[in-house]
């Protein structure tokens, strides 16, 4: 187990575990939630199939500390300092080459939400609520809400949680699109590693992060590079594949062979 | 069986079969079948029972998109399985022994081709439509499915990975999550479960589905405009998917 502030890592069957840990709201102190080097040490490990980014206790997060952004507002480049820290933060979750779960339980509001929706899934407890409030203290979402939701859910959809700040639950969210998977009442962290092993567990890493390249790929990239991109990724697989299978191929001659050798003398 | 053999190996009695409004036929492939009928082209794919994609289908292909993609005179395609299977997808052992990546990009190349096409292109999807073959109909611009399919991109069960562009046309038709989850664990789905993913454009009973697709073909309006994709979905092809409903 590995120890932020507010945060801890830990690694269960080659999937990393980031846990939100200032119980019961786990409120963010920043927009960086943990700084991006300290992430980045924790998840410099080749064995890594996967990551889950949870709440400890009942809840996911009820977002961020409002009071020290607000503090920080009164101070000029002091807030747009950590908010630019916050993206990249939340930019690097979203282009990993491994999935990452966000496991809702309960309460996933402001930040909390903007972090679920840099994953690349999200499960939500049927008892989870999902929100925008920002607006109610005349603010936005800053850290790229406003376009990762119309991205999965349509600028309708997107433009009355962020302008009416309402409160969606697990199903309305799913209905959206906004969720992916329902889980049972407070088992989404449960649920959201039962999914990521029936992903990961029979797949050579390799396979895994080939493929999420190649998804990443195909967002950012043109057609064409991501075409070429595509095809390099596949041939690779393919080498180590056809290696396996003739070393398979020669350990079977190498066994059997002395004896029909025998046979045939 | 035996007959659809004969057929492939026989192919010019099979397409000069006379027939009204005129039919042309082009021979010399052992692995497809094209013949076009009042300017819609039917393209059969393959060898039964499973109809592998082989190295010389795609080279075969390749050449078929390269003859058809500037005739003005088609108003369709429909591409389809030989017999009771749309296909299997790659020949894996094959594919393996032959491997580069010009001859993965070539694959890609004329799939590509085939999705600028000016005319539309239907798959007619019936039985087991996997992996290569899949993406194949993923670079159709209308997928129909009889209600036996079965359709899917397995490929990291055997520690590979679709390789021909499915992956971006999955996540763009099912969105990322589904398809990273659908790929990812090699999962196969049964036709009304890939059309509630809107992977498929409409799920037919199986004895309708050729005259479903060329239902399509010939209602479509000339010419083709691709981006109304979902417009025509609904208008041509919504009802029947109301019936499999």
């Amino acid at each position: 187990m590995y120890y932020g502030k507010n945060v801890t890592f830990e690694i269960i069957e080659s999937i990393g575990i980031l846990t939100l840990s200032d119980p019961p709201e786990n409120y963010l102190p920043l927009p960086e939630f943990i700084p991006l080097p300290l992430l980045q040490d924790w998840l410099n490990n080749e064995t890594l199939k996967g990551l889950i980014i949870r709440g400890e206790g009942r809840n996911f997060s009820a977002g961020g500390d409002l009071g020290k952004i607000f503090t920080l507002a009164g101070q000029p480049a002091g807030l747009e300092d950590v908010m630019v820290k916050g993206h990249e933060l939340l930019r690097y979750i979203e282009l990993m080459d491994i999935p990452v779960i966000a496991a809702i339980n309960r309460v996933c509001f402001g930040g909390g939400l903007e972090i679920a929706l840099a994953c690349h899934f999200r499960v939500a407890s049927e008892n989870a609520l999902l929100a925008f409030p920002e607006v109610n203290l005349n603010l936005m979402p800053g850290m790229g809400g406003t376009y990762r939701l119309p991205a999965i859910a349509g600028t309708f959809q997107s433009a009355r949680m962020i302008l009416g700040g309402d409160i969606v639950s697990a199903a309305r969210a799913r209905e959206i699109g906004l969720v992916d998977h329902i889980a049972p009442k407070d088992k989404a962290w449960e649920y959201s590693l039962e999914l990521m092993l029936k992903m990961t567990r029979e797949r050579p890493v390799k396979v895994i992060r080939h493929v999420m390249t190649a998804i990443r790929n195909s967002i950012l990239l043109g057609r064409e590079e991501a075409a070429a991109g595509e095809v390099r990724l596949f041939c690779e697989l393919a080498a180590d594949e056809s290696a396996r299978r003739k070393t398979e191929e020669n350990n079977t001659v190498l066994t059997t062979n002395p004896a029909s050798n025998i046979g045939n003398d | 069986m035996t007959e659809n053999v004969l057929e492939i190996f026989n192919g010019k009695s099979a397409g000069a079969k006379p027939q009204a409004g005129g039919v042309a036929a082009s021979h010399g492939y052992q692995t497809l079948r094209w013949h076009t009928e009042n300017r819609v082209g039917w393209l059969r794919i393959g060898q039964p029972p499973s109809n592998q994609m082989t190295i010389q289908f795609f080279r075969e292909f390749s050449d078929w998109v390269d003859s058809v993609s500037d005739d003005a005179g088609l108003k369709a395609i429909i591409i389809h399985g030989n017999g009771r299977h749309f296909s299997s997808g790659a020949d894996l052992s094959e594919l393996l022994a032959n491997l580069s990546n010009e001859s993965m990009l070539e694959n890609y190349r004329c799939f590509q081709k085939l999705e600028k096409m000016n005319v539309p292109v239907i798959s007619a999807i019936g039985g087991v439509c996997l992996g290569s073959a899949f993406e194949l109909a993923l670079f159709s611009h209308f997928r129909i499915c009889s209600d036996d399919a079965v359709i899917g991109l397995p490929e990291t069960s055997f520690n590979l990975m679709p390789g021909i562009g499915g992956i971006g046309r999955m996540v763009t038709l099912a969105g990322k999550a589904r398809a990273l989850e659908l790929i990812l664990r090699g999962m196969t789905l049964p036709a009304t479960e890939a059309g509630n993913l809107n992977m498929v454009d409409a799920v037919v009973p199986k004895r309708e589905l050729k005259d479903i697709a060329l239902t399509l073909a010939i209602s479509l309006p000339e010419p083709f405009h691709v981006e109304f994709r979902q417009v025509y979905i609904e208008k041509y092809l919504r009802r029947k998917k109301q019936v499999q409903d």
